[in-house]
């Protein structure tokens, strides 16, 4: 009966839409019309036919994976740095944490003004070593590169955050005993502190994952997906082109429910992986 | 196991959490007919909500426009609110509100000269010609090119509201300092010819010319490029792109970009009045914020070729899907907003097209055209546009289409395969979305 409140809140805002959105995906929606022909399985047979899907599909894991490894790798190092008795770490840990509350819309602005191949801060530094900056905006990979750092910063405060209360809640005993049996700091860190961090880990590898991979706001104000149309395009986005641009609903959910099932499979995949460690 | 389970539990919801925000859009709208808020003397809605982006920074002007509206007409009130920044995220917000109910319609949407047609194409846009008549209204005041862009199957659509064209602006003492005439180009080939001058005065960290890339309306401008090669990217609803013409368009701006001659910008406005290039290609809606912007003298030009001038800009549309008192309103309004009077002020706030052919005739647009002969070039090129290709502004998805086909001309990809691959894709959209509704 507790339960109760809540499965309503998420069967009303979570599980009904989601089956709504597996039902359109099976239809030629056009988000203008007030009707929609159902059509079986076309948009899926298109989907895995059509030539973008590898480039959309290889910009997603691209960007998902490199987020998420590089997010809580320098996320962990700056945890490790701030937990230490410094002067003045609290007002870093506020400027490390900062991005992650501004909007990503404005931080996609903002950064226009490091990467624009005109009057940027890339180029003008680049210029006083007598470098040319690359053009971020018109080249795919340097565009993927431009967007995955920007996301890169945004979210360093999250994953600082999670992994410095998970560093300050750690037991203080295991690196007093490790410091009496005369552990290098690689070695407490390794064996020491890793393992006591290896739930928190699990946790921002998950959330940061599905966080990575919802991201809109910094590609659209960006690139709007470019260059050559699908430079910057990942599939939350094709989501968006199709259903808002191409005015294609029916197809935009069969793309959003293919990113589901991925998801699905992958965070299936990560809880079997971090269950075996536990029992191992 | 019960480890296990909980976390499946977790991370499957959250797995599902990712789709739902996508599903967000879900839901097919109903078409009731919405409800009149209050009544205004003479019949209609004592209130018109009116969804803009503002082109052009007008929302000044649009408010000016409002505070008079309502001073003639004392029984109604228009609310302006904001639909977006863009004519894209305008439509965004309208495809929102028709998946809702009627109450959630606004009475009057700035509609796009891309983004109208799928609305009527779907019945989601009331028939103008009837409510004018229907309101004692005519319509032949409005500039024909401007007004028949809106016309399906034997109805218009929209009015013409902030209508413009793309204009040639160029940097007077860049100009000069090469040598050459105070005009712009007659042709692409004479810019051509110009552009190694220019190039060799301004130095290598500026460009001859700076366009639009192909996600910021590439596609628009290059038209005029298309149409002066005797190319198009349609005719009717035929795909032309790979046609010779179209592609020797391509392969022009090909050559342009292996001479290094141009640049492809987000921002080409910006960097032109940073004085980064010495020529580009912008709506004549850009001209208000350049000369305000700009720390140097520049010109404006007809774009290359005579009569080659795609229109573009936005119109003001009714939807379909509201009472009949709030459309009587709502008609009455955008025909105060887009009298003769209304787009003198609008034009001369923004640098948009006068819409109506008797503006031109009116003391103080001679007077403004006088004293601002960039806006007057702008103007007088009015009479050598052309309404644009299907294929871009009618076809849904046409411009990000066609832009993503010329970065890949620019970024040197072979011009038949491109545009044979743009032809077949137009095609498929038409046949699917188009032809069965037509």
């Amino acid at each position: 009966m507790l339960l109760l409140p809540n499965l309503a809140l998420l069967t009303t805002f979570v599980y009904r839409p989601l089956i709504d959105n597996i039902r359109l995906s099976f239809t030629d929606w056009n988000i203008s019309s007030p009707t929609a022909n159902v059509i079986g399985t076309a948009n899926y047979v298109e989907w895995f036919g059509r030539e973008d899907t590898r480039q959309i599909l290889t910009n997603t894991l691209v960007f998902t994976f490199v987020t998420v490894m590089v997010s809580m790798a320098i996320g962990l190092g700056l945890a490790l740095l701030l937990d230490q008795k410094l002067r003045g770490r609290n007002m870093v840990r506020s400027l490390v944490f900062a991005p992650f509350v501004v909007s990503g819309a404005a931080i996609g602005v903002a950064f226009q003004f490091v990467f624009d191949p005109s009057f940027g801060l890339i180029r003008d530094v680049m210029a006083r070593f007598g470098a040319q900056s690359p053009d971020f905006y018109q080249q795919p990979g340097w565009a993927l590169f431009m967007v995955t750092v920007t996301y890169i910063w945004k979210n360093l405060g999250y994953t600082f955050v999670i992994y410095l209360a998970a560093l300050q809640g750690r037991r203080i005993d295991l690196d007093e005993a490790a410091e009496i049996d005369g552990a290098t700091p690689w070695t407490h860190f390794r064996k020491v502190l890793l393992p006591q961090l290896r739930p928190t880990t699990f946790f921002l590898s998950i959330t940061v994952l599905l966080n990575s991979v919802q991201v809109f706001d910094i590609i659209y104000a960006m690139t709007r997906g470019g260059p050559l149309g699908t430079g910057t395009t990942t599939l939350v986005f094709q989501v968006y082109q199709e259903t808002f641009i191409n005015y294609r609903a029916g197809y935009g959910a069969t793309v959003a429910t293919i990113m589901f099932l991925i998801l699905l499979t992958i965070t299936f995949i990560q809880v079997r992986v971090m269950d075996k460690g536990t029992k191992t | 196991m019960d480890k296990l389970t909980r976390r499946g539990f977790l991370g499957l919801a959250g797995a599902a959490g990712v789709a739902t925000g996508l599903a967000a859009c879900a839901g097919t709208g109903s078409t009731a007919t919405g409800t009149a808020s209050g009544a205004a003397a003479g019949g209609g809605s004592s209130k018109v909500i009116w969804w803009s982006n503002h082109p052009g920074n007008s929302k000044e002007a649009e408010q000016k426009i409002i505070a008079a509206f309502q001073l003639a007409n004392p029984g109604i009130t228009v609310d302006l609110q904001d639909g977006g920044k863009n004519y894209e995220e305008l439509a965004q917000k309208f495809n929102g509100a028709l998946a809702g109910n009627a109450a959630q319609l606004p009475d009057v949407i700035v509609a796009s000269d891309v983004t109208w047609f799928n609305f009527a194409l779907n019945k989601q846009l009331a028939a103008v010609d009837d409510l004018m008549a229907a309101a004692g209204l005519k319509t032949d005041d409005y500039v024909d090119a401007l007004y028949s862009d809106y016309l399906f199957n034997g109805k218009h659509y929209a009015l013409p509201f902030a209508r413009s064209t793309p204009l040639f602006y160029y940097n007077a003492e860049m100009w000069k300092n090469a040598g050459l005439e105070d005009r712009g180009p007659k042709t692409w080939q004479e810019f051509k010819e110009w552009a190694p001058k220019l190039q060799a005065t301004i130095g290598s960290d500026k460009i001859p010319i700076i366009l639009a890339d192909g996600t910021n309306y590439l596609d628009w401008y290059f038209q005029n490029m298309a149409w002066n090669f005797g190319g198009a990217f349609s005719k009717e609803w035929t795909p032309t792109a790979s046609d010779p013409k179209t592609i020797e368009a391509g392969k022009f701006l090909q050559e342009l970009v292996a001479m290094k001659v141009v640049k492809f910008s987000k921002t080409p406005e910006a960097d032109f009045q940073a004085g980064i290039a010495a020529c580009m290609l912008q709506s004549t809606g850009a001209l208000g914020g350049t000369t305000k912007n700009s720390k140097f003298a520049f010109k404006t030009a007809f774009l290359p070729g005579d009569g080659n001038c795609p229109t573009g800009g936005a119109g003001v549309a009714i939807p379909a899907g509201i009472s009949e008192d709030r459309k009587k309103s709502a008609i009455k309004f955008v025909e105060f907003l887009t009298n003769t009077a209304n787009t003198v002020l609008f034009t001369q706030a923004t640098g948009y097209m006068p819409v109506r052919k008797s503006a031109l005739d009116d003391a103080g647009e001679k007077a403004f055209l006088d004293k601002n002969p960039n806006s007057k070039v702008a103007v007088e090129q009015l009479a050598k546009t052309r309404s644009q290709d299907n294929a871009r502004v009618l076809v849904q998805g046409g411009g990000a289409r066609i832009g993503k086909s010329l970065d890949q001309v620019a970024a040197g990809q072979d011009v038949a395969s491109v545009f044979a691959a743009l032809d077949k894709e137009t095609q498929g959209v038409i046949d699917a979305q188009i032809k069965p509704k037509l």
